[in-house]
This record gives structure tokens, C-alpha cells and sequence, in this order.
């Protein structure tokens, strides 16, 4: 790797010393397949046997999507079910507020992080090429009739014209890549008002004959406003991005993103019923309390003068912490959240010497510990009251937004594991390493789905009595524990990357370990290891697909299992298997296509 | 400060440990309340189970269907791995080919599988694969020679017959005599420079053995009797020798392994000082030994008899084979049949025959792994510098000859550690065959505990399976790494 990178560095050096690379002649198509088709016998033969496997792959492959026997009408009548399997009609607003919150971040995201790629006009003329190509293919290797020819034929030629027209005329203009995404947006859901999709419809269980027309106003309204909220939080994040100071903007923003899929979850789409008579004669007034206790104590911590009488202060209460929860165990009956506000106070405690310094910075550190509080607190109120919306089965999700629902949970949930894991193996402390070490290698060892099935099965025989977890959530936390043993091998990667220097020069500016580790090493170490990172998250997110086998109804298992086997669509797998394949696709596709974009601007291998 | 990272360490540990065997008395109490006590009896009684296929459709015992599965698991692995590899190598120098319909083509393929799911690909395939035509007594493509249908695919096959163990020792003289003339050709050209054939001589001299083997194998039956022999005084060796020998190799290792590691820290100024990190690496490999040892007398005394009888029952299998002046062919061939035993015609066990469950996962995991092969194999070749191919051009070597000698020598080592973790993955990756009814150890081991509700054993068994499986592919790898290291001085 040394050697590639020496080499790019090399050319990159004589880029900047103003040698241009020789300018390379325009040249016709012609030329360009002598010289990339047909440059030799040997390529001639390759071009031409390519070409056979590329022309039966696609005949085939088109037959079977266009083909008059196909039961697509299986997917098109199913997406509801699809994507939130039996989320009740009434509240299906729900959904959408969900994922609106979901659009305005990135909208808001969009704006703040300044999503600057642009794309010029010769490029966009030569995607438009692109298109008009797979369509000119669509319509002489598809089996349509010769009137849907036609309307392909014409859609061709536009996208022909628009290329040429970009590529001659205006090959020089950049068009930021963001109205581009925004534009084609706008184009499929507008196409959702006017070209006539027809209408599938599934009334109480009993599948509707496809009636013409465009789709149904609960599909094409809310997209039509999901697009407008991202569209309008662009716009505002626009403007109040200049009035706000970046690091404060960027702090939120990243903070809604991991909070977005718990508050998603428990809050909107589990709609708890809130007993507010007791949520203000209990949870409020411990909230207070802590808030108020914790804040002296941790002013009082932060203190640069405390010394050491404060670290033994911080011990004591999670040595206290430790035996409060202890205690629950021979029967000392608290409410949970007091034990958990106690063990939050403590952890931060501890951690209190890392961010001692002036009083603003004091003072920081107490708002950052009070907005923890009020959130975990919430979170906990919210998290332990039941859920009112009533579906069949125990859990409210199902289909896409499970998935969804356990990648994203287990993302964030190994995050911190992995990341301990790490700092565990690559510790000059042995037993630590050798805990670490131990339990990144068993589990890198075993398939994902022995540990799905332990948790599933077995987890429960683990618990104390009067304990247990939904197979959902002994799901997601037996698949974070078990990605967290791969995360941490990708951040090992990183933390061995950071040179010795880094550490001696913040030993030299007197920085504790902790704060060596958390200011210093950790950020240069995870962004070296961007790359495998978002490999891991894909990998993550493909693999959600094995809930199918332990009888969770994952996407995988909607699409295979509950269409395929509903009567009106038997034998109809093949079609549901590539809907399904075809969703996955595009979005893990897109994760990686981004994740070269977010290299490049990290600087990755440049700095 | 050493002392508060020992206390922490410490600490952290019995919290570990604590909440370890607190866990574990949990699971005791619970499995009693609900009269479930883990024992391993169900692996010696019979399962009542048929399995779909393997070495053993009834296995008479739960230990012996688990054994079916994980044979079943190792030959699916197998022949993925090798078709994998194969496969990704080829699409993976494609990818960096000139020609860009190849170019394209390879990079397609790559960015689809590399971006689905592989359990949606295995369900895909096994789908498509009912959807092939129905077995009849004219099945093609090539009838008798080579039949697909919706049952599988069978083919022809070719296995080892009565003399088939008494040619093998022919073969490996030959193959030993093979490899010394190709050691002293070898040194020969790079000596005296002249071209000497070593690769072709030597495979011409196994051929030639190989092709007298034939004639000559029953000769070699007199071994027979020498491997029963073997067995029977493996046999008579008490159990108790077996653990004496045992606990002397782990205490052995352990020295050897702190003497190495004293070595490494010794200077021409004597020893280095050792930090406690150091003395308790030394301090972890005695324990380790220790704990070894208390293993194969304490906790598992059936350890030691359980690997002596095995080597017993290796041993007495051998001779068996071997039969004084067995005059078998070595190897035999048979062409697949259709019968009609049911209802309907199906392939007779004659010839090859790949089930569809086989079949689905196998093209599900090849396909996937290829993908992932194949951009190892894109990244370590052009990790390998220009100016190498260049100056292997300069020195007059062919371009076919540059890139056998200068080019994959050097891409080898970048491929092969990532290489590894794909065969790993592959290996696991396999246990998706529960979705398509496969019969490889997590399905054999899922009807095992659905009938026994022996979960939490069963359990045990796949995790140190996969474990061996992946200590077996790492050792493996390691050891190709460490012969392809650059040579330092």
C-alpha cells in the first residue's frame, strides 16, 4: 500500500510543479473502439464473447422483468407491507413524521455541512447518454409492445438531444450535484401525479383488481410534502447557518442523527401512553434533583485546584453506584432510573477531570451534563411506558423499517463497544488485552447466525427472573455485540496508524491518558479508518437480512414468506426476492458511492 | 501508578468473571425450574432423524449426525473455496483489463453481488432452480453425461476404488522422488544458468509412477497388516501415558515459548529489563500449561482416550484398506442414471449428484465470495509498482514471464492476508445453508435441539467447530505469508 501511495504522491507532485499531463485528442468513436474494442485478435475475441454474455444476461434479465407472466402486481399491491408490514391504517401518519424527521435532517445536513459537489455540463450531458442508452436497450432486447417502443424511443431520443445539447453547448457549467439528486427527486414523485402507475390496492385482506389511473393520494400527498420538508430544511439550514457558530450548528445535528432512530422509534412510532399525574408527582421531581445535586457536584469536580481528593470523590460514588445496583439484587427495591441517573452521574464524574479548565469551559461541561440527563431520563420514561398502537404481534415494525430499525440500532450501539474493544486490545494493560483480545477473536470466529440463534433462544435462560427481551431486541443486542468484535479490529487499524510523535507531544503538553485518548488519538485514528468503516456499516446492514432465519419479519421475510405465500400471488418469490435484492442494492450502493465522495473530503491518504 | 492499573485491571476482571458465572448460575437455576439439565447423552442415543443428505442419511447416534453436518459444511467449503478462488481471480484481472465491454462487464457483476444481500442470492438461487424442469427418463443437456433439473445436477463421477489406497503409496514415493529431483534441477539452473525442465521432469516422474503404480499396487498390501499392528499397540498404551505425554508437550510449549520470548528481549547488554506486561505475558503462558493440564486430567479425562482411540481406529481403518495382493482398480468411474423407484423417476446414486440445496448454496456463496476475490485481487496487483514490470521488460523477460516471476510473486503478498479472511467468510458464510435446508452442521445441529432441546450444547459444538475452522484457514494462511515474507537481512 506505502508503495501505491508513494507513487500517487509522486504523481501528484508533479501535478503541482505545473507539468500538465500531455493533452489527449479529441477523438471519434471510431478510434476510441480501436482502441479499447478491437486493439488486438485477442481483445477482438473477448469484445465479441463479452458482448454475447452481456446481450443473453440482459435479453434474459429484461424478459423476465417485462416478461406478460411476471406477477409484479405482487410488489405493487404489497409495499405497505413491504416497508412497515401491518402499521394500522389510522395512525399511519406516524410513519410519515418519522420519516420526515429523517428528510429535515438531511436536508439541514445538506446545508450545514455545505454539500458542495458540483458536476459540469459535460458530464451531466454524458449520464444523460447513459440513460438514453439503457433505454435504446430496454426497447430492442425487451419483449414490449411496439407502441411502449415508441414511447421509449421518443424518451431516448430527448435524452439524446439533452446530451448533445449539454456536451456542445454548455459542456463548460457546473450545476451543483445536490439540485441534481433534488431534481431527478422531483421528477419521480411528480411523475407519481401524472403518469399512470395504476392503482393497487389491498382492502381488508382482500387484494383489489389494478384499476388504472395514477397511484393512490396516501402514496403520491406524502411524498409529494416528504420532498418539500427536505427541500424547505435545506433552505433554512441555509439561512441560519452563517447566524450560528459551525461547531454549535454541527454538535445538534450530530447529535439529532443519534437520536433520530430511538426517538423515532419509542416516541412516534410506538405513540406511548404518557400518565402525566405521574410523570409530574415522579419523574420530574428526580430529574430535578439530579440536575441540581449533579451540577454542584460535577462544578465542584471540575474545579482545576481539586486535585486529588476529587478523583477519590469520583471513585467512591461509582464504587457507590456499583452497589446501589448490587443492592436490587438482595431485594433493595428503587425505581430504575434513580440507579441509572446514579451510574450516569458517576461515570461523568469520573470523567470530570478530563474536561476541567475555565469557567466556560465548566460551565459547558455542566449543560453537556444536564442535556444528558434530561435526554437519558426522557428516553428511560418514554422506553419503560407501553406502546398503544396495536398490531399483530408483539413488536410495532416490520418489513423495511425492522430492518432499518435493527441495522441502525446496532450501528450505534456498537459504536461505543467496538471502540472500548479497541482501546482494550491495543492497551498496554494485559488483562485488559487479553480480555479484549479473547473476545474479539471468538466472536470473529463464529457465524452471525449461531450468535442470533443463542440470543434467541437461549439469552432468556440468562436472565435474572422476572426479566426478558422481545426476540427483536435480544436480536439487535446479540448482533451488536457481535459486530462490535468487527468494528473494533477496523479501529484497531487506526489506533496502530498514529504515530509515536502524537503521543510524546501530548505528553509533553501534559495531557492525562484520557484525554491523550479522546482528544488526540481517537479522532486522527477514525479518520484513517473511514473506508473500512463504511464497509463495516454495509456489511452490517446486508447481514440485517439473517433476522429471516430466526423467524423475525425482517424485509427478507415479508417479501419471501408473507407475499410469496399469500394466495393471491403464489409463485410469485422470484419477482418479491428481486424487489427485495433491488432495495438493498440501491441503498448499499449509494452508501458506498457516498463514502468515496466523504474520503475525498476528509482528505484520506493526502494529508 | 502501576499499582492503580493493576488494581483496575484486577477489578475489571472479577467483574468479568463474576458476572460470567453469574450469568451461568442463572442459566443452572432457570434450565432446573424448567427440568432441562445440560448432559451430552443425547450425542450417543439415537436422533430419529433424517438427514438430506451427506455420508450418512440415518445416523445412528447425535454425535455422528453432527458429524454428517459438519462433513457436509467442509465439502461445500471445499469446492467453494476452490471455485471462488478461481472464479475471483478471473473476474478480478478482467476488471483490470484494457478491453472495455471485459472491463465493464467484470465490474458490473462485482458492484451487483458485492451489493446484495447473500442470504436474498442462496433463496434466489434455490427459486430459480425450482423453476428448472422436472426429472424424465431423457433429461439433458447431455443425457447420462450431464442432466439439470429442479432435483439438482448430476454429472459423472470418479472415486477411489479397493486399490485405491495401496496406488496412493506409490504415488507418494513417486511424488517424494519428484520433489528431490526438482530441488536438485532447480539448484542446477540457478548454478550453472541453463534451462533444466525442473517443473516438467518431476511431474513426468509422478506420472511415471502413477502409470507403474497401476501394475504393481497389489505389492503394497503387505502394510496392512504393519498399520494393525499400530493400532493395536497405540491400543495398549495406558490412558494415563496419553496424559503424562500430553501434560509434558503443553509444559514444553509453555518453556519454549517463554525462552523464545526472553530471547527476543535479550541485548548484547544482557537481558532487558522486564516490565510487567512482560512478566505477566510469562506469567499468562505457565498458566496457560497449568490450566492445560488440569484440563486433560480434571475437567475432560476423556480427552486423552477419545485421541488415542481415534488414532487407534485411523490406524485398524487403514489396514483394513490395505489387503495383501487386493487387486482392485484404484480408481472407478460411474455415469449418473435416472430410476423410477416412487412415484416419479429421479437420479439413481450412481454418478455425481449435486442436490438443490447443494446447488443454491453454493452458487450463493461462490458468486459472493468471487466478487470480494476479485477486488483483492484488482487492489494487490496494481499495488505491485510499474517500475517493476517495467524493469523485468528491461531485463528481457517475456510479459507472460514478468508477470509469473515479477508481478504475482509480489501481488501475492498484499492478496493473501485479506484472501484468508474470505475463505473465513466463506466457511461461515456457509451456515446460511439452514435457509435453503441444506444439511451442514447449523441445520443438522437446529433439528438436533428441536428434538433433544439440547439448544445450549448444541450451541457449544458449532461455536468451537467454526472456531477450530478458522484457527485451521489462519494457521494455513500464516504459513503460506511467512514463506512468501520478503527475505530481510
Amino acid at each position: 500500500m506505502d508503495e501505491k501511495r508513494e507513487q500517487m504522491d509522486w504523481v501528484a507532485a508533479v501535478e503541482v510543479a505545473g507539468e500538465k499531463p500531455p493533452e489527449v485528442p479529441p477523438h471519434g468513436p471510431v478510434v476510441w473502439a480501436r482502441e479499447n474494442l478491437f486493439s488486438s485478435v485477442g481483445s477482438g475475441i473477448l469484445t465479441a464473447a463479452g458482448l454475447l454474455v452481456a446481450l443473453v444476461f440482459f435479453k434474459a434479465m429484461l424478459g423476465y422483468i417485462f416478461g406478460a407472466d411476471r406477477k409484479w402486481d405482487a410488489v405493487a399491491t404489497n409495499l405497505r407491507l413491504y416497508f412497515t408490514q401491518a402499521y394500522p391504517d389510522d395512525q399511519y401518519v406516524r410513519v410519515w413524521v418519522a420519516v420526515g424527521i429523517a428528510l429535515a435532517l438531511t436536508g439541514l445536513s445538506a446545508a450545514i455541512w455545505r454539500a458542495s459537489g458540483r458536476v459540469n455540463g459535460y458530464k451531466l450531458g454524458g449520464w444523460s447518454f447513459g440513460v438514453a442508452g439503457g433505454l435504446l436497450t430496454m426497447l430492442v432486447l425487451s419483449p414490449f409492445s411496439w407502441g411502449a417502443r415508441l414511447i421509449y424511443l421518443i424518451l431516448a431520443l430527448v435524452f439524446v438531444g439533452t446530451g448533445q445539447y449539454l456536451r456542445m453547448s454548455h459542456p463548460k457549467i457546473e450545476v451543483p450535484a445536490l439540485s441534481v439528486v433534488v431534481g431527478v427527486l422531483a421528477v419521480l414523485v411528480g411523475s407519481l401525479w401524472v403518469v399512470p402507475y395504476g392503482r393497487h390496492t389491498f382492502v381488508n385482506g382482500e387484494v383489489q383488481p389494478p384499476r388504472p389511473g395514477t397511484v393512490a393520494m396516501t402514496t403520491k400527498l406524502p411524498w409529494t410534502v416528504m420532498l418539500l420538508v427536505m427541500v424547505v430544511a435545506y433552505f433554512v439550514g441555509k439561512a441560519v447557518r452563517d447566524k450560528v457558530s459551525p461547531g454549535l450548528s454541527k454538535g445538534l445535528l450530530v447529535a439529532g442523527w443519534m437520536l433520530l432512530v430511538p426517538f423515532d422509534y419509542f416516541v412516534i412510532l410506538r405513540d406511548p401512553a404518557l400518565d402525566y399525574g405521574q410523570v409530574f408527582r415522579v419523574d420530574v421531581p428526580i430529574f430535578l434533583f439530579f440536575a441540581v445535586v449533579g451540577s454542584a457536584l460535577l462544578w465542584w469536580l471540575s474545579d482545576p485546584e481539586r486535585g486529588e481528593i476529587g478523583r477519590v470523590v469520583a471513585g467512591l460514588m461509582v464504587i457507590g453506584a456499583g452497589v446501589f445496583w448490587l443492592a436490587a439484587a438482595f431485594g433493595l427495591s428503587v425505581r430504575q432510573i434513580i440507579r441509572i441517573d446514579l451510574l450516569l452521574l458517576s461515570v461523568v464524574a469520573v470523567a470530570a477531570p478530563t474536561f476541567t479548565g475555565e469557567k466556560a469551559v465548566r460551565r459547558r461541561f455542566i449543560l453537556g451534563w444536564l442535556i444528558l440527563l434530561a435526554l437519558v431520563n426522557y428516553m428511560a420514561m418514554m422506553v419503560n411506558t407501553d406502546s398503544t398502537v396495536e398490531v399483530p404481534g408483539s413488536f410495532p415494525l416490520g418489513g423495511f423499517s425492522l430492518t432499518l430499525l435493527v441495522a441502525t440500532s446496532v450501528l450505534l450501539m456498537s459504536f461505543p463497544i467496538g471502540l472500548i474493544l479497541a482501546l482494550g486490545r491495543t492497551s498496554k494493560m494485559p488483562i485488559f488485552r487479553l480480555l479484549s483480545t479473547t473476545y474479539i477473536e471468538v466472536i470473529r470466529g463464529v457465524p452471525l447466525i449461531t450468535i442470533l440463534i443463542f440470543f434467541k433462544i437461549i439469552l432468556n435462560l440468562f436472565l435474572p427472573d422476572g426479566m426478558s427481551l422481545g426476540n427483536e431486541m435480544s436480536a439487535i443486542l446479540g448482533y451488536a455485540l457481535f459486530s462490535a468484535a468487527y468494528l473494533a479490529e477496523n479501529v484497531r487499524g487506526g489506533l496502530q496508524s498514529i504515530r509515536k510523535g502524537q503521543y510524546e507531544a501530548a505528553n509533553a503538553l501534559g495531557m492525562s491518558t484520557a484525554q491523550t485518548t479522546s482528544f488526540i488519538v481517537l479522532p486522527q485514528a477514525l479518520r484513517a479508518v473511514v473506508p473500512p468503516l463504511v464497509g463495516g456499516v454495509i456489511a452490517t446492514f446486508k447481514e440485517t437480512s439473517l433476522l429471516f432465519i430466526i423467524g423475525l419479519f425482517d424485509f427478507l421475510r415479508i417479501g419471501y414468506v408473507v407475499v410469496g405465500g399469500q394466495t393471491a400471488f403464489v409463485g410469485s418469490q422470484r419477482e418479491n426476492l428481486l424487489f427485495v435484492a433491488f432495495i438493498y442494492w440501491i441503498i448499499t450502493f449509494s452508501i458506498s458511492r457516498s463514502s468515496v465522495q466523504l474520503e475525498k473530503k476528509l482528505g484520506l491518504g493526502e494529508r | 501508578m502501576v499499582v492503580i492499573k493493576w488494581i483496575s485491571q484486577v477489578v475489571v476482571l472479577i467483574l468479568v468473571v463474576s458476572g460470567l458465572l453469574f450469568f451461568a448460575a442463572q442459566a443452572g437455576s432457570n434450565l432446573r425450574a424448567k427440568n432441562i439439565e445440560t448432559s451430552w447423552r443425547f450425542l450417543s442415543v439415537k436422533p430419529g432423524i433424517q438427514l438430506g443428505e451427506g455420508i450418512d442419511v440415518n445416523p445412528s447416534t447425535g454425535a455422528r449426525a453432527l458429524w454428517v453436518g459438519m462433513v457436509n459444511t467442509i465439502r461445500v467449503s471445499a469446492v467453494g473455496l476452490i471455485l471462488a478462488t478461481i472464479l475471483g481471480t478471473i473476474i478480478g484481472v478482467a476488471r483490470l483489463s484494457k478491453n472495455w465491454i471485459v472491463n465493464k462487464l467484470s465490474t458490473t457483476f462485482i458492484e451487483i453481488i458485492r451489493n446484495v444481500p447473500l442470504l436474498v442470492q442462496i433463496l434466489f438461487w434455490a427459486v430459480v432452480i425450482r423453476t428448472w424442469s422436472e426429472v424424465d427418463f431423457n433429461l439433458g443437456p447431455i443425457h447420462n453425461w450431464f442432466m439439470v433439473s429442479q432435483k439438482g445436477i448430476a454429472l459423472p463421477r470418479i472415486f477411489p476404488s479397493t486399490g485405491f489406497y495401496q496406488w496412493m503409496v506409490v504415488v507418494l514415493i513417486g511424488a517424494y522422488v519428484g520433489r528431490r529431483v526438482y530441488h536438485q534441477r532447480e539448484t542446477e539452473r540457478e548454478e550453472t544458468g541453463r534451462e533444466t525442465h525442473a517443473l516438467s521432469t518431476a511431474l513426468g516422474i509422478v506420472a511415471v509412477f502413477a502409470a507403474v503404480g497401476l501394475l504393481i499396487h497389489p505389492l503394497f498390501g503387505f502394510l496392512g497388516p504393519i498399520f494393525t499392528a499400530i493400532g493395536d499397540v497405540l491400543d495398549a498404551i495406558p490412558i494415563l501415558v496419553v496424559q503424562l505425554l500430553l501434560s509434558a508437550a503443553m509444559v514444553a510449549a509453555a518453556g519454549l515459548w517463554i525462552k523464545r520470548f526472553l530471547d527476543n528481549l535479550r541485548t548484547p547488554a544482557g537481558l532487558a529489563k522486564l516490565t510487567d506486561d512482560d512478566i505477566f505475558r510469562i506469567i499468562f503462558a505457565g498458566f496457560s500449561a497449568l490450566m492445560g493440564i488440569v484440563l486433560v486430567f480434571v475437567i475432560w479425562p476423556g480427552l486423552s482416550a477419545w485421541l488415542i482411540h481415534s488414532l487407534r481406529d485411523f490406524f485398524h481403518l487403514l489396514g483394513d484398506k490395505f489387503e495383501w495382493l487386493r487387486t482392485g482398480r484404484p480408481l472407478d468411474g460411474e455415469r449418473p442414471r435416472i430410476v423410477q423407484t416412487g412415484r416419479f423417476p429421479n437420479f439413481s446414486t450412481s454418478g455425481l449428484v449435486i442436490t438443490k440445496e447443494f446447488a443454491a448454496l453454493l452458487f450463493g456463496v461462490v458468486l459472493y465470495t468471487a466478487a470480494f476475490i476479485a477486488e483483492i485481487v484488482r487492489a494487490g496487483i496494481l499495488a505491485v509498482p510499474k517500475g517493476q514490470t517495467e524493469a523485468a521488460g528491461a531485463l528481457g523477460l517475456s510479459r507472460g514471464l514478468a508477470l509469473r516471476k515479477v508481478v504475482l510473486p509480489q501481488a501475492m503478498r498484499v492478496i493473501l492476508p485479506p484472501m484468508g479472511n474470505q475463505y473465513l467468510n466463506l466457511v461461515k458464510n456457509t451456515s446460511l445453508a439452514i435457509a435453503v435446508g441444506f444439511a451442514d452442521l447449523v441445520q443438522v445441529g437446529q433439528t438436533l435441539y428441536n428434538q433433544t432441546g439440547r439448544t445450549l450444547e448444541v450451541v457449544a459444538i458449532w461455536m468451537g467447530f467454526y472456531l477450530g475452522m478458522s484457527l485451521l484457514i489462519s494457521v494455513v494462511v500464516n504459513f503460506f505469508n511467512v514463506r512468501l515474507r520478503i527475505v530481510e537481512r
